[in-house]
């Protein structure tokens, strides 16, 4: 069996030990094994990718260790949000919540190694039903509603995507002939030419839908703030992000097999236009709607929204530069993402519990008077987001906006302009949740010291941004390359 | 045989689709469940139909797992929740039954003008159960935006799904990864709304999600 089996394997069989664990507490230290056994595996399967169904490409590899590295600092965090929370809810509760954190780091795996759309598609229908437990978890009216939302907004979507997945076995069976080849991607991929393109785009049609739901691009967003609001944060905000990344990764796979299409004479439509425009809405909705978010979480999951719409722009305008932006741009604001998660729980727990309803911008003033570790790292973390230098996502985003200048001038200005707006939204908060004072009449509560993630999640992101190493660059630029 | 092939199933896929079509026009959560019962059983002779005629095995058991799960638990299963809710009157629509069906009839009309012209190439049973298919999911998605009752609603979504199995189990050679994984994860997305509407029912009173438009007025 190959570690990439394994890697998948592992987090889902590690979900029953964690179902039968007795104590919250115990869970969370259980749970952190486990992960790191999973960042381990993750790690290893770059020596043996694997084969066949389960077949680990060098993009899923990536991907796969950014995921495994964000689980494990991830579980650390959970330690002291348990401690913090374990009173509010009962045993069964967290053993439900401790085997569906295993259950979304499996699925998220098997989605990144899978070589085929079969499996694909199971992995993000399976992820989709343990973020929807994981969103009704607190059972109040607004998760509830939250959860209700997801789960149909969701469904609908995986129905799409799987209608997508069958056109697209339809287009390419004839050629590749009937069974498991005419699913996987890289038999697909090296005969994309061949493939019936009108079948192709209305395939491609469906899968945009399908997987652009659960990336969560406008408009099929809706479920996405409500979700990272009212669930437990380190299930449904911290452990969706890199759930985002394999339906972005999936559309840029099947966006290359329509452009492979297109550019060999085939009678495939040409996939830009419709990313192009679904990317730039997702900007200007999020542009605008970060104005008025009163609530943390809901305004950092707008903001994964404008992440996810920057990703497909990129990959709409095509071009190996801006395809390694786009994918550059996924890492980092995963990493950047997960920090500023893990950095409001902390900021929660300093103001007394990390419950849904504790995460108002009101409540959260002035963190630094408060805890200046906490303060800091909450600051610093939102700063990054704004994709201001020195921060990492500069250096993606610039990557981006230049490739399109040089690509597609006329889309500059909107873009630039929606990018603008946002970091303007963003940047707002900085000041009011760092320096100003802290609300009258609030006690300060112990953050724990494992505050040190936060600050390695940022310095990762530093290093991938300005100084990454020269064997992933070369890495991620033949990735970008075939996949242009 | 195969002389037969080709009208028996396309039968079967008609009556498929009026089964989706009738639920468009049905107002109570009984008939509504029959019908979808009877879909169900129509879709499990499809399947062993495709079976025989594709001489495959696999197809024989999606057909079993269909008709084990999705004609009898299934049935059972929402029955029981409107028993016990006692949610038997007639439902509200949002939008007034008539004007549904001719949505429905137009979406019908899409599916066949979109798939028919594009898969000249493919063989002429999948071509049209491909649009017999898709016209079946256009449909049950229409079904869960007329509604506002959630039951009704998984209602809708549960035909969404047998159109999707409608139209694997016509791929010709489709591995059964995706037909055995749809069969279950009916099953999984069942437990997991049946779990969400008996809480829903706890807090909203009722089966109606009008509620939902609370968290937007919030303006959070």
């Amino acid at each position: 069996m190959s570690l990439a089996v394994l890697a998948v394997l592992f987090p889902l069989l590690a979900a029953i030990p964690l179902a039968l664990t007795g104590s919250a507490v115990r869970a969370s230290y259980v749970n952190l094994a486990l992960t790191g056994v999973t960042f381990l595996l993750t790690i290893g399967t770059i020596f043996s990718p694997g084969h066949g169904l389960i077949h680990a490409d060098n993009l899923g590899l990536i991907f796969g260790v950014i995921s495994g590295f964000v689980a494990f600092t991830t579980a650390i965090n959970n330690i002291s949000f348990i401690q913090s929370e374990q009173g509010r809810k009962s045993i069964r509760r967290w053993r439900l919540y401790h085997a569906m954190c295993q259950v979304m780091l499996g699925t998220t795996l098997l989605g990144l190694y899978a070589d085929n759309i079969g499996l694909l598609w199971v992995a993000v229908e399976g992820a989709t039903i343990a973020a929807t437990l994981g969103v009704s978890l607190s059972r109040t009216a607004s998760a509830l509603e939250a959860a209700w939302k997801y789960f149909i907004l969701g469904g609908v979507g995986i129905a799409l995507a799987l209608f997508g997945v069958m056109l697209t076995y339809l287009a390419a069976q004839p050629i590749l002939g009937p069974g498991l080849a005419a699913m996987s991607f890289s038999a697909l991929s090296n005969n994309a030419a061949q493939l019936d393109g009108s079948l192709m785009t209305l395939a491609f049609v469906f899968l945009l839908f399908g997987f652009g739901t659960k990336a969560a691009i406008v408009p099929l967003h809706g479920w996405l703030p409500d979700a990272y609001a009212e669930g437990p944060i380190p299930l449904t905000a911290t452990l969706s992000g890199p759930m985002l990344n394999v339906a972005l990764i999936a559309l840029l796979r099947f966006r290359h097999l329509m452009e492979v299409n297109v550019s060999t004479g085939g009678h495939a439509m040409q996939p830009g236009p419709f990313l192009l425009i679904l990317g730039i809405a997702s900007l200007f909705l999020t542009g605008f709607s970060l104005w008025r978010r009163r609530d943390a979480r809901r305004f950092f999951g707008f903001s994964s929204i404008e992440h996810s719409g920057i990703a497909i722009f990129a990959f709409g305008i095509g071009g190996p530069a801006i395809i390694f932006g786009g994918l550059l741009h996924m890492i980092l604001h995963t990493l950047l993402k997960s920090a500023l998660f893990q950095a409001l729980t902390k900021a929660a727990i300093a103001r007394g519990g990390a419950s849904p309803g504790n995460y108002a911008f009101s409540h959260l003033r002035g963190m630094i008077a408060t805890d200046k570790y906490v303060g800091w790292a909450l600051v610093l973390c939102i700063f990054a987001l704004t994709g201001l230098p020195p921060s990492g996502l500069f250096t993606s985003e610039y990557l981006i906006i230049s490739q399109t200048i040089l690509r597609a001038p006329l889309y500059a200005l909107p873009f630039g302009a929606g990018l603008l707006l946002c970091a303007i939204a963003i940047i707002r908060q900085i000041g009011p949740a760092g320096f100003a004072p802290p609300p009258l009449g609030c006690k300060p509560h112990k953050a724990g010291r494992d505050i040190l993630t936060i600050y390695a999640h940022l310095a990762v992101t530093l290093v991938l941004a300005f100084a990454m190493p020269f064997g992933l660059v070369s890495v991620l630029s033949n990735i970008a390359g075939a996949l242009q | 045989m195969s002389a037969l092939t080709y009208p028996l199933a396309h039968l079967l896929g008609g009556l498929v689709l009026i089964c989706a079509f009738a639920l468009l026009s049905q107002r109570r959560l009984a008939a509504m469940i029959t019908l979808y019962q009877f879909e169900a059983v129509t879709l499990t002779a499809a399947a062993f139909w495709q079976g025989f005629a594709q001489h495959e095995l696999a197809l024989f058991l999606t057909g079993f797992i269909t008709l084990i799960i999705k004609a009898i638990i299934l049935p059972i299963g929402l029955r029981y929740i409107v028993k016990n809710f006692n949610i038997t009157r007639a439902v509200e629509t949002a939008m007034p039954v008539g004007l549904s069906m001719i949505l429905g009839v137009g979406l019908i009309g899409i599916a066949v003008y979109v798939v028919l012209p594009i898969t000249m190439s493919a063989v002429t049973l999948t071509r049209e159960d491909l649009a017999i298919s898709l016209s079946v999911v256009l449909l049950g998605l229409l079904v869960m935006t007329t509604r506002r009752n959630a039951l009704s609603q998984v209602i809708g979504f549960l035909s969404t799904e047998n159109g999707l199995v409608l139209a694997a189990i016509g791929m010709p050679g489709m591995p059964f990864v995706a037909e055995l994984s749809v069969a279950l994860l009916v099953l999984m997305a069942f437990l997991v709304m049946g779990v969400f509407l008996f809480r829903i029912r706890e807090h909203f009173e009722n089966l109606d999600i009008a509620g939902i438009e609370s968290i937007e007025k919030q303006g959070r």
